[in-house]
């Protein structure tokens, strides 16, 4: 059993006082998501001299940018990951990887970089705190915003194809692309979501988990007409069970989809070695 | 000192290495492909690492994690990839994270011509990003010994100025073959006039002073002293804020640390036949100055007052060498005029200025003397019909 944290003695290890409470809206479920991965971290006893913090753009950038005590940096839309793998061929190799980043930013206009990331198992772990959809901009929907759902920019319901929908999910690609470790977990799941960030993090490669989490600002108020945060913690809660236990209103099954931990070298393991053969030898 | 018969790409590969580059990452582009291949070899036998990215924007942004851990990084590409590194160029000017930059400049627009040398990102190296608010630096070589000099130079200034740093070739300069002195230890360095800069570790948890201040270590991941580093408006702490006035603090130093400082680099020219306040002055820069400079020494033994004025420092623009009235000829490789533009403002309002444009193509020896010639009598330019007449 997880061991229960007060969120201040988190706050006082990890956290820089000046960024809490965050400036994400009040019921917005992105602070649960965000103390999932700080439990992580104080469970893994890592201090903040550990680990550098990444994130991007959108309410998952904002938000949780210069929260950590430690290093942290925010790259433009996208782009993160491509940070993230030149920074860990610079790191001590202990140093730890954190990038907590948005849906639109991981899936969307940084799918390639995030595969690339993968291809190449780049010892990061990516928590992807899916809104659903483009909260931040106001409300529009993106490349996991569940089919039917009404956004600003999907007046008539979300119609298009998405990677959550049809048999399709973005964790098959990240799988198919070489990520070492993958799961999915809403807010709600507490101390399991927490046990995967942790597996996540000790992974010496390219580890995902994918977050959903309500937004009752934009997301909620217009799919379900209403800003009240219960409404949409409930909605989400029915439409997500664990693997192998889903139902037909399943979308989100949680849970560890891939553990290929230490099935392949990580990169800058693997370019490392290389250099210093080559330079050893001349050759390979 | 090692000579060699080698490639403006080697020459580079070179200059990078002695100014402590150990990280390249580019993405495959005609003529800069060379550079890679060379640093390719070159980086594990002494060990660097050379990675080859998905695509320009994530190549720029892998070279920018290394600077962000503490390595010298740098990048190369032509028109069509610098155009994809407008993203994590902003990134980098913001953040302040030191990079090197090469664009070998082939025909534009677009994808034009591969394997024909073009200038025409001159100011698109001006402006290689979106939203203003910033200075930039571009040094522009004309050989590959000076491809060598001004690598290095771009390495010394970008660690000074904690900045990106473009250095902008063409085609003719990184693939053309040229007798190259390579320094083979740091007196030699020393006599070539070669400065290094060490990357300095950042201290502490501060993004930047809002000063002009030079020297201040770049932020660096990994070290622990809680440093941050974002694309939005820092606080001098490196949070991010949406105030107006610390985003004026904020651009002041990145407009300012470069204007304020330009004795670091305002000795980047060249003046060949200008000690005598010519009649027409000959403005170029990169490799169409190599034809000028022959040109103006065969319009002098012609008895016609012609001086060369090499531009080596392109941005911030050298305004001071244009301060007398006289007659200037911009010449570039490109037939829509960009240089010619930042002479027409610079140049005192007494000033005449022309432009000589070609593409793909050096301007000959005879065409130049007959445009000065012209120029001189103030007869109307030989133009091609589409070409337009006046400035
Ligand atoms: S807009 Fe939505 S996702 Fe963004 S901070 Fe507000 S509630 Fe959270």
């Amino acid at each position: 059993m997880a061991t229960q944290y007060s969120s201040s003695a988190l706050v006082d290890n990890y956290l820089r006082k000046r960024k809490i409470p965050s400036t994400a809206c009040s019921g917005c479920g992105l602070g649960i998501n965000h103390k999932i991965v700080i439990q992580a971290i104080e469970e893994l006893h890592l201090s903040v001299n550990d680990i550098v913090w990444g994130t991007s753009i959108g309410c998952a950038g904002r938000q949780t940018f210069a929260t950590w005590q430690g290093d942290g940096f925010a790259g433009t839309h996208g782009r993160a990951y491509a940070i993230a793998r030149g920074l860990r061929i610079a790191l001590p190799r202990d140093k730890k990887i954190i990038l907590t980043v948005g849906d639109g930013d991981a899936f969307g206009i940084g799918l390639l970089h995030l595969i690339h990331s993968a291809r190449s198992n780049a010892d990061m772990t990516v928590i992807v705190n899916d809104n659903l959809g483009y909260q931040s901009t106001g409300g529009q929907f993106g490349f996991t915003t569940p089919q039917g759902v009404k956004t600003d920019s999907s007046p008539y319901g979300m119609f298009e194809h998405n990677l959550m929908s049809e048999g399709m999910d973005v964790m098959h690609i990240l799988k198919g692309a070489g990520a070492t470790f993958l799961a999915r977990h809403v807010c709600m799941d507490g101390a399991e979501a927490v046990e995967s960030v942790k597996k996540a993090i000790l992974n010496p490669g390219f580890s995902l988990v994918h977050m959903p989490y309500p937004c009752p600002t934009n997301f909620a108020s217009r799919h379900l007409g209403s800003r009240n945060a219960v409404n949409i913690f409930n909605w989400m809660k029915e439409r997500s069970a664990p693997l192998g236990k889903e139902t037909p209103d399943t979308i989100w099954a949680t849970g560890i989809y891939h553990d290929a931990v230490g099935s392949r070298s990580e990169f800058s393991d693997h370019i490392w070695s290389t250099v210093n053969k080559i330079r050893r030898t001349g050759a390979l | 000192m090692k000579r060699y018969l080698e490639t403006g790409n080697f020459a580079i590969t070179e200059g990078a290495l002695l100014a402590g580059c150990r990280f390249f990452c580019g993405y495959p582009i005609t003529p800069a492909t060379e550079l890679a291949e060379a640093m390719s070899k070159r980086l594990p036998q002494i060990g660097g690492v050379y990675l080859q990215a998905e695509d320009e924007c994530a190549a720029m942004h892998l070279c920018i994690g290394a600077s962000l851990g503490g390595m010298k990084a740098m990048t190369a590409t032509s028109g069509p990839g610098y155009i994809l590194y407008a993203d994590p160029f902003g990134w980098a000017i913001g953040c302040e994270m030191p990079l090197v930059v090469l664009n070998s400049g082939r025909v534009g627009p677009v994808s034009g011509i591969t394997g024909a040398p073009g200038q025409g990102e001159f100011y698109l190296t001006r402006y290689p990003t979106q939203g203003g608010n910033f200075e930039s630096v571009v040094l522009a070589p004309n050989s590959a010994q000076e491809c060598m000099l001004m690598v290095c130079e771009a390495f010394y200034l970008s660690e000074r100025l904690r900045m990106p740093i473009t250095v902008l070739a063409d085609q003719l300069i990184t693939d053309g073959m040229e007798d190259i002195s390579v320094p083979e230890n740091e007196a030699e360095m020393k006599e070539m006039g070669i400065r290094t800069y060490p990357r300095k570790h950042h201290a502490g948890p501060d993004f930047y002073p809002h000063t002009d201040a030079l020297d201040i270590p770049p932020v660096q991941m990994g070290i622990g002293a809680g440093g941050l580093c974002s694309d939005w408006t820092p606080t001098p702490e490196g949070y991010d804020i949406e105030e107006v006035s610390d985003h004026h603090k904020h651009a002041y130093r990145l407009i300012y640390k470069v204007r304020n400082n330009r004795s670091l680099f305002n000795h980047h020219y060249e003046k060949k036949f200008m000690d005598d306040d010519p009649d027409l002055v000959v403005v170029s820069y990169g490799t169409p100055s190599r034809v000028v400079n022959t040109a103006v020494g065969k319009a002098r033994s012609q008895g016609l007052k012609v001086g060369a004025l090499r531009l080596i420092n392109l941005w911030p623009f050298p305004d001071e060498l244009f301060k007398r009235a006289t007659t200037y000829l911009s010449v570039e490789l490109n037939w829509d005029g960009e240089l010619v533009r930042e002479v027409q403002r610079a140049a005192s309002k007494d000033s005449k200025v022309h432009f000589l444009g070609s593409c793909g193509d050096l301007p000959t020896i005879p065409d130049l003397l007959e445009t000065f010639e012209k120029i001189l009598k103030n007869q109307p330019l030989a133009r091609k019909d589409w070409v337009l007449e006046v400035w």
